[in-house]
């Protein structure tokens, strides 16, 4: 379904409903995903669908419905359920009018052809170019290639008509030696970009330099955090900028805000338009999305609201609306990290003893208020001696506040695109001067 | 045009393009998430949909397409793309790994229920939600209150080249309800019942278990008491966990590494591999001879109770771990031929857009024969837990970290006060060997988790652990505090 069908869809369904307030969210998606693991593809899949959700707003009482169906009998039958649905919740008075939109601008390089259009052949033909460059070193090697396009619409009673089309190309590999493994990963909006010989490789290289790992003690260490690790550890701090978070107090900075909680060489934006990771203008409400300084120099300035917080607390609407219904709040979902000054090579360099880590696994809240968490380190843990890495090390438990590791950091001077669990980071390699390892593994 | 005949017409189309077995799984789903939220419903939303997904073999190789367009266009379009990726999968191959099924079956199967829970009016529904959310409201320091409802109905219609015709209705339902106090600088949280609610197949009559209203406001006063507990202290202690939190230890310490295509290494990259080699069935020591683990997939209120799993194959009972020794592994037809067994059935998909691969299902900790307070006798300092918080667990399943909502000194077999934070860890065969007893049938519960996440793309399955409380020697707790 493309652009104009979308947005007729969406424009006959606000002028029939019989809501005071009414928003209508087309989405369309068609991903493809091809797995492949020990020589063989163990999962190739690819599906599409059109998803159809409407909001109404009675008198402050909200119900949502949503099918995918996009036939006009459908669309009229969720306009109705979601208004009987509305009759029965109570009034809330915070409820805002629904956001008058505005012109927004796709970011260069959302949308590639080559990406939506690219065959079953074409992934399976990076994933055999990286199982080829594993076998060459006899290791084995688990890993992925996915592309997908998708379609949003939104229209409201408001006024607001917005849409948007992107493309996403991903890959990621583990590679697998005797005693050690090593992982890579390229994201794009252009498969094009993505040579699975070059990915393979690097995951070979980090398995072939992490062979024969070396039991290390725990304890605080200065580390050295790779973009898929630093990345992977902040993913846990975003929601700390969420206006609902801060509300509810549950926030590190629930406190205040223009407080400095981190080392002032941290800066921290919500930036949907960088060039490694251009997304969506505007939110899932179809208001425009601003680019938001969380963080400037150490000193947290911002979080993130939709209307409905933005009303709450009497602060702008940034745009950071998720779908409706929404319990979780606004979230930042295009965060990006300033760079340092340095290269990543430079702070290995300056690191008298410390480690450098590839990749978190199974990170987990322990303290919500202080950010503490938890996690392991794998494919690819390395000592650091005298500024140069000297060997492989066994996988180890951290738990560590991320407000605290974020005290005491210095950022590479490059930045890298890395995702997890539905959002895109732009990050830096991280230095942390202090950070608490409390068990081992064998392996 | 009815599911019968587009299959049919799905089947040929990939017969003809060269598949030499196909099946095509149609899914009609209604799903309905009520969420109160201080006072205020956050959400009241019902969700319907509908398609199908084709899985094609051709080569040795599977190729799979999903798509929602239920026209003999979209089918034809659908088969043949799930034949070309096939293709695609056989053309990088190294060796032939997928069969068929063998075996064909015709049949029925639909959860019983007792009320279906959309026979309740709406209205009451959010009554009852709204009350539980108040009342969890004990303090002027719980900052959120939240209670919720989940239902879910899927319609099922499987098909396949070999002759099966299985149609299968299952009823899943859930609630919960939650208080967050804050003060001093801290956060405390509880839920009841467990740590996500109590979730079970079944109707109404789960929401009336569950219980929300008679325990809503303890919960929240236990939130506010937490913000001045002590802390847990640090040490080795003899633990007892609350029959929810050993639910979970069940789910992330067996249940993700008896997956067979874990341990085969086709998750590697993602959430990772196992230490339960297929060498070391029939010999590995996991726990003490008090643990025995098996799937069932006929278990009453089970969220993966069905007929038929999503390849076809018929529900069954099998040993994981009996009497503590290896036995077995969650199954799918193509990895247990690769061991040279038969499927257990352990094969889901999060509905019709998702391919069906190896997924928790039923798979529990068999009671012991202790009564639940008979679990406190004999210790004397340790720690009792409930209510799952934080959890993490290595990419074999070995060194874990979990924390819990609640805990309480145990000294000289009595329950004594309550203890904020408390976490505990371990390396997983080392703790299941100090289990040295398991509360008994009265105190054994199906404990449903309706979010488990596993696979590229990410697939969310509904899965219970049923489990009793039980009572682990000379565990490491308080770390992450100490």
């Amino acid at each position: 379904m493309n652009r104009m069908r979308r947005e007729a869809i969406a424009r006959r369904a606000v002028e029939r409903s019989r809501a005071d307030q009414t928003e209508v969210r087309i989405g369309t998606s068609d991903e493809s995903l091809t797995r492949f693991t020990h020589g063989i593809s163990n999962q190739n899949v690819a599906a599409d669908d059109v998803t159809i959700a409407v909001r109404a707003i009675v008198n402050g009482r909200t119900g949502v419905a949503a099918a995918n169906d996009s036939s006009d009998a459908s669309v009229d039958a969720l306009l109705e359920r979601a208004r009987e649905m509305a009759t029965f919740a109570p009034s809330d008075p915070l409820v805002p009018a629904l956001p008058a939109g505005g012109p927004t601008e796709a970011p260069t390089g959302c949308y590639v052809e080559a990406t939506a259009t690219c065959d079953p052949g074409s992934r399976a033909k990076i994933a055999d170019d990286i199982l080829t460059r594993v076998e060459r070193e006899h290791y084995w090697c688990a890993g992925y290639v996915s592309t997908s396009s998708s379609g949003t619409t939104i229209a409201n009673s408001s006024g607001a008509l917005a849409s948007f089309d992107g493309t996403d190309a991903q890959v990621n590999v583990k590679a697998t030696a005797p005693d050690s493994t090593g992982f890579a990963e390229h994201h794009a909006a252009d498969v094009r970009e993505i040579d699975g010989s070059e990915v393979g490789a690097r995951a070979v290289e980090l398995a072939r330099a992490s062979a024969q790992p070396r039991a290390v003690e725990p304890g605080p260490w200065t580390v050295i955090l790779e973009p898929p690790a630093f990345g992977e550890l902040l993913t846990y701090l975003l929601g700390h900028f969420s206006a609902q978070s801060f509300s509810d107090g549950s926030s590190f900075c629930s406190d205040g805000l223009d407080r400095t909680y981190f080392d002032e060489r941290v800066t921290i934006a919500d930036d949907y338009r960088h060039p490694l990771a251009p997304a969506m203008p505007f939110d899932y409400e179809a208001q425009p999305k601003s680019v938001v300084a969380l963080v400037e120099a150490g000193v947290v300035r911002n979080i993130v609201t939709d209307s409905y917080y933005a009303n709450k607390l009497g602060r702008p609407n940034t745009g950071h609306a998720l779908p409706a219904p929404n319990a979780y709040g606004p979230q930042p979902l295009n965060v990006v990290i300033a760079p340092g000054t340095r290269s990543a090579q430079e702070l290995i360099a300056s690191t008298k003893r410390g480690l450098l880590i590839s990749r978190f696994w199974y990170i987990r809240p322990v303290d919500q208020k202080r950010a503490i968490v938890t996690g392991m380190t794998r494919d690819g843990t390395f000592l650091i001696e005298d500024g140069k890495v000297t060997a492989g090390v066994r996988n180890l438990r951290f738990n560590q506040s991320i407000v605290e590791a974020l005290g005491a950091v210095e950022f590479s001077s490059a930045l890298h695109r890395t995702g997890a669990y539905g959002s895109s980071l732009v990050v830096p390699v991280a230095k942390m001067e202090r950070f608490t390892f409390t068990s081992t593994t064998e392996f | 045009m009815g599911f019968e005949t587009l299959a049919r017409r799905a089947l040929d189309t990939a017969s003809v393009r060269g598949a030499h077995y196909a099946d095509i799984r149609f899914e009609n789903v209604l799903g309905e998430r009520i969420e109160v939220r201080n006072g205020v419903v956050a959400s009241l939303a019902d969700g319907r949909g509908c398609g199908y997904g084709i899985r094609a073999l051709v080569e040795g190789a599977w190729g799979f397409a999903a798509s929602s367009d239920l026209t003999e266009t979209g089918v034809d379009r659908t088969a043949a793309r799930a034949v070309a990726i096939a293709r695609a999968s056989a053309a990088m191959a190294r060796e032939r790994f997928g069969e068929a099924p063998s075996q064909a079956y015709v049949d029925r199967y639909a959860t019983p229920i007792v009320r279906d829970p959309r026979d309740v009016p709406l209205g009451e529904r959010v009554a009852l939600l709204l009350e539980a959310e108040k009342l969890a409201h004990a303090s002027d320091r719980i900052n959120v209150g939240r209670s919720w409802l989940d239902l879910w109905r899927t319609e099922k219609f499987f098909y396949s080249t070999i002759g099966s015709a299985i149609e299968q209705t299952i009823v899943q339902t859930g609630s919960g309800v939650q208080a967050m106090a804050v003060g001093d600088g801290d956060v405390q949280t509880r839920t009841y019942p467990g740590d996500v609610g109590l979730y079970k197949s079944g109707g109404w009559e789960i929401v009336e278990e569950a219980a929300l209203t008679q325990n809503a406001q303890r919960i929240g006063e236990e939130a506010t008491a937490l913000l001045s507990a002590p802390q847990c202290p640090s040490g080795i202690f003899d633990v007892i966990l609350g029959g929810s939190q050993v639910s979970l230890q069940i789910h992330e310490s067996c249940g993700h590494p008896a997956e067979l295509d874990r341990v085969m290494g086709w998750e590697a990259n993602f959430s990772g591999t196992s230490f339960l080699e297929v060498s070391q069935l029939g010999k590995l020591r996991y726990g003490s001879p008090a643990v025995t683990i098996v799937v069932d997939n006929n278990l009453p209120f089970g969220m993966a109770t069905c007929g038929y799993d999503d390849e076809g194959t018929k529900s069954g009972v099998s040993d994981i771990v009996r009497d503590g020794v290896l036995r077995g592994y969650e199954m799918s037809n193509d990895t247990a031929r690769a061991i040279g067994r038969a499927s257990n059935a352990c094969v889901r998909a999060q509905s019709w857009e998702f391919v069906p691969m190896i997924r928790m299902c039923n798979l529990n900790l068999l009671p012991g024969d202790v009564p639940f307070e008979g679990l406190f006798d004999g210790v004397r300092d340790g720690i009792y837990m409930e209510s799952n918080r934080s959890w993490s667990i290595d990419d074999r399943r070995l060194n874990f970290q979990f924390g819990c909502q609640i805990g309480w000194e145990i000294k000289n077999g009595k329950r004594g006060r309550m203890l904020k934070n408390p976490t505990y860890a371990g390396m997983t065969p080392q703790f299941w060997s100090g289990c040295d007893a398991i509360a008994d049938a009265a105190s054994w519960n199906a404990w449903g988790t309706p979010n488990c996440g596993k696979g590229e793309p990410m697939q969310t399955g509904r899965t219970t652990q049923a489990a009793s409380p039980a009572r682990f020697r000379q565990v490491s707790v308080g770390v992450g505090y100490s």
